[in-house]
């Protein structure tokens, strides 16, 4: 038959063999060099010490060479036809540049520092031990030139590592006016995290046998690794976070009925069965134990008087330029202006609040200011979150509601607001999550003192009052300085160890701040994305 | 070259002419009665307006008089008020952005007269604070130089993008073309925790744990460093990238994808020649905006930074770092008076104009993706 | 192929003809479908055997069953209502179903006997070999050239790289050949030859459409296959299309989904017609399923009494 001559074995392949099992062993190893890496990175390994009985240097050391060679062996064997690939003719461009920027880093400063060559005499040397990397890398079939440069990168490293060349004490003064040096304990864990991307990279090319699958492998690696770094960033920030804030958080916490402070509850005087001094308690000289209550009550009224200011004039806004307004000049600028917005630096905003506010609101930092300033950074979020929900409820409803005759207005209450209004709700909780976190806007608008005692905790409802001169309503507690968590936490970390006296254990007191501020941003957020979660499934359910 | 400028003057008289059709039809279909409620209400407003903007107690009758106005217009006329107080929105919004150029604009003036030099001959106010690298407050001659700031500015946002481009535009490529589903689900609002974390959050971890450990690995005197404060702002300018990549690549049609992999393509080969090209313009102005947030960050930088206004010796000794543009006013609003102040205004109006750039240029970026992808989205 | 068991002989179909005909019936029960009537016997080879083929896209029982045999060098049509599973079955034969995570696919299909639904089978080997052509043109937001040499370039059969040109081994020539060839074959190469370096989105739906079976060509596919290729094409394009099909048929496998009866009377020499719920319920010689079908739905579908 036709097609007989090219049915051949490479419709299907043959199970795993040994070859890949090499290849397959050889990423286990670069994924072993990466957590050790990382591991020395962050302390968490000495590398003075030893590992397995085996001091940490050599060990890593070993483990890169053992790679390299693998690597190199796979490579090799690959181009005699041991093993067998489909490689391209030439690894390309792109592995090219890869290879040859470790080798202009190695070739320069073996040159430059320790043949003591000098900066020019290494930059030459630099680009020529990169020009070598690049052609070797380049020129041979895929299989060797995607394999020997990363694979006797690797071995050098090991080599140096193996030999002590560069041991656990090793320094280099780099010799500038102000004094720094690159030493060991940085130099050793960062080159072995590198290599053993690299060796990764390359053993994962050739667990695909190179050609388009290997490189469809190498490349899904590195993109898989970073994915899972980013996820375990975010999990080892936020439980550092937490671990470091619980024992200033929970200081003095104590469980049963009649513990609590007393609270009104429909005119009920009710003690509540929990006391957390920290989240119930200002600052004074006779409290058993501290608190940052006048903060978070600070930051509540912040988000309050930026979600009233923000959200009728964005929703509005947003209403205007998807129902009323032909896509035109008009709406160009007013998209710009509100993208431009959205990218304003805070401190800007920050900036502006001092300049414009504050005279002409009691020419003093005031609640007032902040949340003022706070929703004007927080409109062109709500414009633009608002829009996208608005101009995806299908034109059919409209035209189906103007088709029975219904006013323009009528339609827009009736159809769109309704079903834009998810939308709407997530953006607004998203943005004001990200608006509770802002430190320098208030900074300059609202921000009080360091430690607030619970007598300054803002009562804005009791705070109204009428007067005879204009403007006729006053409210002192809008009008003054207050505190917020973000800013709190500034102001603690500059205020230094001096002030801490009155707070006990200050580091305590700071961490436990850092834990409610982000518990307080990321339960809106929390509650932003598990509201969206919601609305689409009932979307999908109906 | 006439003809363009004539074909656009038309254009700009045509579109004129449209609206006052449009503005005549408005008032020929409208009541009276709603008519003079719709001017009771604009002219409050602009009264009210005026007022605050001259700093007088009385602005609060003209307000009340607006928000009166708008509920008897509300009552009576609804259809009519509400595209009314809709519109006032849409301009509220953008008189907030020129109020924000007036204002940091003019606070910044006396500052620029001072820092007048002689170059070349000519009088250029507010050059000698970019010809000379000296910031100096209190001991005379008092210089404020925007120079140093400017300089760890770009080197902190250097840092930055080069964390930042690399890592945000891989996690968008895995989120949009390589995450299973259910990996998604769990991954993207990982992105999105990432953003809501306060940067004096990840400013108070740079300077209690970063910046001791750095100090130590690199035996420098004291702490702060460009590199970890450009790391740790590369860290937070990530979730920009990742969402506005993510987004770009996911609007590449689907059909132009399994157009490429029915070919006998791989994945991989899919995005690097059809997926990342298509959405290029996108994935930049991606970049674009995590440069802009990375310029514009400011808590993280002023916690970890030196609060010292000065260039590094060597210029590219990132292992110090003394001050950027945005630290500069968190750090020195406080005691800052008269020209000191207003010299802050100046690092504020160099932000905000930069990164108003980008905005608009990333916007520019975006917008000509969508034309030349055209009916494909 | 002698060795391929399923083709069963037509005389044996009118043997197992004892069970009571639910056709005779009144019209309330639902006709059975019968083996016999998909058992399609043909002269030459098959170029791709499929046997029970099941697929579900979550809950939903998209094919049922399915067996069939499509043979070598010729246009088989897949016919059947909206829904019918058709496009579905098209886009099993080189496993783009697989891009949809949600469905699941048992049953076999062989290509020139090889099993492709196994484990280490080459997925890039295989759409190379079956290559497709979608419902709505879809180039590649290139020149008309990059388009056509897109998938031998990333097959490494031509090297036009900066590296390559440097190193003076460029295959600009081959691939300027292989993009006339390849345009000529798809009735092309006279619209466009002066403005090979133009984008490809410039073009128009029928000439884009044509630049997609051009780019398909260049692969040297040994299946072509396609998925209501001219619904969205005017019937001038439409009838080039039809015309260059024809002409494909020559030297490859054409499978064409298509919801336009006529055209599948008019262009092909097999067809098989599916109905609602994923069955396949007849197959066999156009003129036969379209003169004289077995079925009586298969009838009432092509009178234009449903469906």
């Amino acid at each position: 038959m036709a097609g007989a001559g090219r049915t051949d074995t490479r419709l299907v392949e043959s199970e795993t063999t040994e070859t890949d099992a090499v290849a397959g062993v050889a990423v286990g190893l670069s994924a072993v060099l990466f957590a050790l890496a990382v591991a020395a990175l962050f302390e968490r390994v000495s590398l003075t010490g030893s590992l397995f009985g085996v001091p940490t240097v050599t060990l890593l050391g070993g483990l890169l060479t053992a790679l390299g060679v693998a690597v190199i062996a796979f490579g090799v064997g690959s181009r005699f036809g041991y093993v067998e690939t489909n490689p391209d003719p030439s690894a390309g461009l792109i592995a090219g540049f890869g290879a040859a920027v470790p080798w202009v880093l190695i070739g320069g400063s073996v040159a430059s520092q320790t043949l003591g060559l000098g900066v020019g005499v290494g930059a030459v040397a630099g680009v020529a031990t990169g020009a070598v990397a690049f052609a070797a890398s380049v020129l041979p079939r895929e299989d060797l030139g995607s394999t020997v440069p990363l694979g006797a990168l690797l071995g050098v490293t090991g080599l140096v590592f193996l030999t002590g060349v560069i041991g656990p004490t090793w320094v280099w003064e780099l010799g500038w006016a102000q004094q720094a040096a690159v030493t060991a304990e940085f130099l050793i864990p960062v080159s072995t995290l590198f290599s053993a991307l690299y060796g990764g990279w390359a053993s994962a090319k050739a667990y695909g046998g190179f050609g388009a699958r290997g490189r469809h492998m190498g490349a899904y690696v590195l993109v898989y690794v970073n994915a899972l770094s980013i996820v375990a960033f975010l999990f080892i920030l936020v439980a550092f976070v937490v671990v470091q804030g619980i024992p200033g958080l929970l200081n003095g916490t104590e469980f049963g009925f009649g513990t609590g402070p007393t609270t009104s509850v429909f005119g009920v005087s009710v003690a509540l069965p929990v006391s957390v001094p920290f989240l119930m308690n200002g600052v004074a000289l006779f409290n058993d134990f501290q608190g940052v209550l006048p903060a978070i009550v600070g930051t509540v009224w912040l988000v309050v008087g930026a979600v009233v200011l923000a959200v009728p004039l964005g929703v509005g806004a947003a209403l205007f330029l998807t129902e009323y307004a032909d896509r035109g000049r008009f709406t160009q600028v007013v998209e710009v202006a509100t993208n431009g917005l959205w990218s304003t630096p805070s401190i800007v905003f920050g900036l502006f609040g001092f300049a414009f506010l504050i005279p002409r609101f009691g020419n003093g930092k005031s609640l007032l200011s902040g949340m003022i300033t706070l929703g004007f950074m927080l409109l062109p979020l709500v414009v633009i979150t608002s829009r996208e929900a608005m101009l995806s409820v299908p034109d059919e409803y409209r035209d189906a509601s103007a088709a029975l005759g219904v006013s323009k207005w009528q339609t827009i209450r009736s159809v769109v607001l309704p079903a834009a209004l998810p939308g709407v709700v997530t953006g607004v909780i998203l943005g004001v999550g990200r608006i509770a976190g802002e430190t320098a806007p208030i900074l300059l608008t609202m921000a009080g003192g360091t430690f607030v005692p619970g007598s300054q905790t803002a009562d804005v409802i009791g705070g109204f009052q009428f007067t005879s001169a204009p403007p006729f309503v006053a409210n002192p507690e809008l009008l003054q300085a207050t505190s917020a968590l973000p800013y709190q936490l500034y102001a603690l970390i500059t205020a230094g160890v001096g002030a801490s006296s009155n707070v006990g254990n200050a580091d305590e007191f700071r961490w436990a701040t850092a834990l409610v501020l982000l518990v307080v941003v990321l339960s809106f957020y929390a509650i932003g994305i598990a509201t969206r979660y919601y609305f689409r499934r009932r979307l999908k359910h109906t | 070259m006439a003809q363009v400028t004539d074909s656009r003057s038309g254009r700009i008289r045509n579109a004129v002419g449209e609206q006052v059709r449009r503005t005549r039809r408005f008032v020929d279909e409208t009541e009276p009665a709603a008519l003079a409620i719709i001017a009771v209400m604009a002219l409050s407003l602009f009264g009210a307006l005026v007022g605050f903007l001259a700093v007088s107690d009385w602005t609060i009758v003209p307000f009340a008089a607006f928000l009166g106005s708008s509920a008897v217009g509300w009552v009576r006329y609804q259809e009519e008020t509400a595209y009314v107080i809709a519109l006032m929105m849409t301009v509220s919004t953008i008189l907030i952005l020129g109020l924000i150029v007036v204002f940091i604009f003019r606070e910044s003036i006396p500052v620029i007269r001072y820092e007048s030099a002689t170059v070349f001959g000519i009088t250029v106010p507010g050059i000698r604070m970019f010809i000379q690298p000296e910031w100096d407050a209190v001991s005379p001659p008092i210089r404020y130089s925007m120079v140093p700031m400017i300089h760890g500015t770009v080197m902190v946002t250097l840092i930055a993008s080069a964390v930042a481009a690399p890592l945000g535009v891989s996690a968008a490529l895995f989120l949009s073309e390589i995450a299973p589903a259910t990996v998604r689900e769990v991954v993207k609002p990982g992105v999105e925790i990432l953003a809501g974390i306060p940067s004096i959050v990840y400013g108070f971890i740079g300077f209690t744990v970063l910046g001791p450990w750095a100090s130590d690995q690199f035996q420098t005197t004291g702490q702060g460093s460009y590199l970890f404060v450009g790391i740790v702002v590369g860290l937070m300018a990530l979730p920009t990238v990742v969402s506005v990549a993510e987004d770009a690549l996911s609007s590449v049609p689907e059909s132009m994808k399994s157009g490429s992999l029915a070919m006998g393509t791989t994945d991989w080969q899919t995005m690097t020649s059809i997926t990342l090209p298509a959405a290029f313009s996108g994935v930049s102005a991606a970049v674009l905006l995590g440069v802009g947030r990375a310029i514009g960050e400011t808590m993280a930088a002023t916690v970890m930074l030196r609060g010292v206004p000065r260039l590094t010796e060597p210029l590219v000794n990132v292992f110090y770092g003394q001050e950027t543009l945005t630290s500069i006013i968190a750090r020195n609003y406080g005691e800052a008076d008269g020209l000191q102040m207003d010299a802050l205004f100046v690092a504020g109006v160099i932000l905000f104009v930069t990164v108003l750039v980008i905005s608009i240029g990333a916007q520019y970026i975006e917008w000509r993706m969508h034309e030349r992808l055209g009916g494909e989205i | 192929m002698s060795e391929n068991t399923t083709t069963t002989p037509q005389t044996q179909t009118a043997q197992t003809d004892a069970d009571p005909s639910p056709t005779t019936t009144t019209g309330e029960t639902v006709e059975q479908t019968r083996d016999e009537w998909t058992d399609y016997e043909f002269r030459g080879e098959a170029k791709m055997a499929v046997e029970d083929l099941d697929v579900h896209y979550g809950d939903d029982h998209a094919l049922k069953g399915v067996s069939m045999e499509i043979p070598e060098e010729s246009v088989t049509a897949l016919i059947g209502p909206s829904g019918c599973g058709k496009s579905t079955y098209l886009r099993c034969l080189n496993r783009m179903n697989d891009r949809v995570s949600s469905a699941r696919i048992d049953g076999s299909v062989k290509l020139d006997g090889r099993e492709i639904y196994q484990d280490g089978v080459n997925l890039v080997e295989l759409r190379k070999r079956v290559g497709m052509v979608f419902q709505s043109p879809n180039p590649f937001p290139k020149t008309i050239r990059e388009n056509i040499a897109y998938g031998p370039k990333k097959h490494g059969d031509l090297d036009t790289g900066l590296l390559a040109r440097l190193l003076n081994r460029s295959d600009a020539d081959e691939r300027d050949d292989l993009v006339e060839r390849c345009l000529r074959d798809a009735a092309l190469w006279d619209e466009v030859s002066d403005r090979l370096d133009d984008n490809a989105l410039g073009l128009s739906g029928g000439q884009q459409q044509r630049l997609c079976i051009a780019r398909c060509l260049s692969v040297d596919p040994e299946v072509i296959l396609m998925d209501e290729p001219a619904s969205a094409l005017d019937p001038i394009a439409t009838a080039k299309i039809e015309d260059l099909i024809d002409d494909l048929s020559e030297e490859y496998t054409v499978v064409i989904v298509t919801h336009n009866m006529q055209q599948a009377a008019r262009i092909s020499d097999q067809t098989a017609v599916f109905l609602t719920g994923g069955e396949l319920v007849e197959y066999g010689d156009t003129d036969q399923v379209f003169e004289n079908p077995h079925s009586e739905r298969v009838e009432d579908y092509i009178t234009g009494k449903f469906g």
